[in-house]
């Protein structure tokens, strides 16, 4: 009865991965298959679907606009996240902990009604032109909330004597900063990064609502979606999961080595 | 006090919240009072906006909280049981189980329903499957565009956030608490729901309460996925911004979804916790 019953546990492990697995590495295979249905039998190996792709300059404009928000996003995100981090971790923890929800919460919102907030206070009451730099804005809110918990996370277990120690030696709390914490949390951080960059590549709501003209990856992705279900889609699809999937990976393998 | 000033380091992330988030929100609800006159928003404090909402949407509504609620609960479901697996049945493959479940999180909503509307269509790869295999003779329409269809892939997208919060908890029960259980002659049913489910209440409850909260306010996978029978609310909230400009009516369904959500987390949890007695 035991023998049975681990193979029941095995059993529904199994459907579980498969289930959580097979949908994205169809969408990886088709990329690859030479027909032009996303179905079985997919012909032969090719790669035309990604030169057809790369010859769109549509696609390279989304492809440059992504990687120009994430860039800024990674940046300013785990700089001001790790900053508040860091503070928040050495205050008492009734002050801590009701900043840590509030930094929190727009994680818990739906995106939706962050988008469409941020849409009609950009319209309606600041006046400003929706580009690039307000869909930034957006996502510095939503990446925030996980740099945030990841480095809060990791000072729970640091040495804060080794900073006492820094200061008793006479280094003043930039050159602490920069010689004696960062370095011991510095996976950490880049781990914290990473997952911002996975998020902000990711976003699709809140950057459809505030950008006006022009794409993203994912924005691209939902205009092909919506008008035709060409092929060249499972390439991009695939092309976003290998650069989310990634930094994910690697975020999870660099914070592990020092966790 | 003291600490009040040497926390200025806070400021730059309390003032993103701030400005983006509590300006932004509070504008929102303010807006959800304001009349629409042809084709102008103007302020105002009316409840025409509530009133429209309640009489014209209730009935997207209550499809949306019951696609939501079943989502909800089967996600859930699923989440514990695998994460009881992952935590003491898998072994020292938990480990590379909870790295697939994280790793599937961060890759790709629209990817996701791109992938599942492939599976599912008239066309599509379950469909032809299901024929190569002599099950069906015709292809099934009814795989797409309902209920059933949007929950599948809510769930798919929901599986990982659910997983995580319940391993975490289970983290703190004890092999020993298991073994206890087991030779004080508890079957394996009775150690599941009687010693694990207790004691990971805090995790279900967060699991469940992310992907009710998710699901309700998701609008893109019943776009592509729902057709009418599986039409959930943000869909008509979002097109009040984009196609219908009908600003205070898209914020009072706005505000009034996520008061019937917060509603049904509370009841849920206290469901969850009186199950204790």
């Amino acid at each position: 009865m035991n023998r049975s019953s681990e193979w029941g546990w095995w059993g529904f492990g199994t459907l579980v991965v498969v289930f959580m697995t097979t949908p994205l590495i169809l969408v990886v295979l088709f990329s690859f298959g030479e027909s032009a249905l996303t179905n079985f039998p997919m012909g032969g190996i090719t790669g035309k679907w990604y030169d057809e792709l790369f010859a769109n300059r549509e696609f390279w404009k989304a492809f440059r606009n992504s990687l120009t928000i994430a860039g800024v996003v990674v940046v300013v995100s785990t700089g001001i996240g790790t900053m508040a981090a860091l503070t928040l971790a050495r205050m008492r923890p009734t002050l801590s902990q009701p900043l840590l929800i509030a930094l929190c919460l727009p994680v818990m919102m739906p995106p939706l009604v962050i988008a469409i907030a941020l849409l009609v206070y950009y319209v309606r009451w600041v006046g400003v032109e929706l580009s690039l730099f307000t869909v930034i804005l957006g996502h510095l809110l939503v990446t925030q909330p996980f740099v945030i918990l990841i480095v809060y996370a990791r000072m729970a277990t640091f040495n804060y004597e080794l900073i006492d120690s820094a200061r008793d030696l006479g280094a003043n709390s930039w050159i602490t900063f920069l010689t004696v914490t960062l370095p011991i949390i510095r996976s950490t951080v880049i781990g914290a990064a990473l997952i911002a960059l996975a998020v902000s590549l990711d976003e699709f709501l809140i950057t459809f609502f505030t950008i006006s003209g022009g794409n993203t990856l994912p924005t691209f992705v939902f205009g092909k979606i919506r008008t035709e279900m060409d092929p060249t889609i499972n390439a991009i699809a695939t092309i976003l999961l290998v650069l989310t999937v990634s930094s994910t990976i690697i975020a999870m393998k660099v914070s592990r080595y020092r966790a | 006090m003291r600490e009040l000033i040497k926390s200025w380091k806070t400021v730059p992330s309390l003032a993103v919240l701030a400005g983006l988030f509590v300006a932004p929100l509070s504008l929102l609800f303010v807006v959800s009072f304001w009349s629409k006159k042809l084709f102008r928003v103007v302020p105002d404090f009316v409840f025409d906006g509530y009133q429209k909402a309640l009489v014209s949407y209730w009935d997207v509504g209550l499809n949306t909280l019951a696609i939501a609620i079943s989502t909800g609960i089967i996600t859930t479901t699923i989440a514990f049981f695998f994460a009881f697996f992952i935590r003491f049945k898998a072994g020292r493959y938990g480990d590379i189980l909870l790295f697939i479940s994280l790793v599937t999180l961060f890759g790709g909503y629209l990817v996701k329903i791109y992938a599942w509307k492939s599976i599912l269509g008239l066309e599509g790869i379950l469909n032809t499957a299901l024929i190569g295999l002599g099950i069906v003779s015709e292809p099934l329409g009814a795989l797409l565009y309902n209920r059933g269809s949007v929950a599948t892939a809510l769930t798919h997208f929901l599986l990982p956030i659910a997983v995580l919060p319940i391993v975490a908890s289970m983290r703190n029960i004890q092999d020993i608490t298991l073994e206890a259980g087991r030779d004080l002659g508890a079957g394996p049913v009775r150690i599941l729901l009687g010693v694990v489910l207790p004691q990971c209440r805090a995790g279900i409850i967060a699991a469940f309460a992310f992907s009710f909260l998710i699901a309700a306010g998701d609008y893109i996978t019943p776009l592509f996925l729902g057709g009418t029978d599986g039409a959930m609310i943000g869909m008509f909230i979002a097109s009040q911004f984009s196609i219908r400009f009908d600003w205070p009516l898209g914020s009072a369904m706005a505000f009034l979804t996520m008061f019937s959500c917060l509603t049904v987390v509370l009841i849920a949890r206290l469901a969850i916790v009186r199950g204790r007695k």
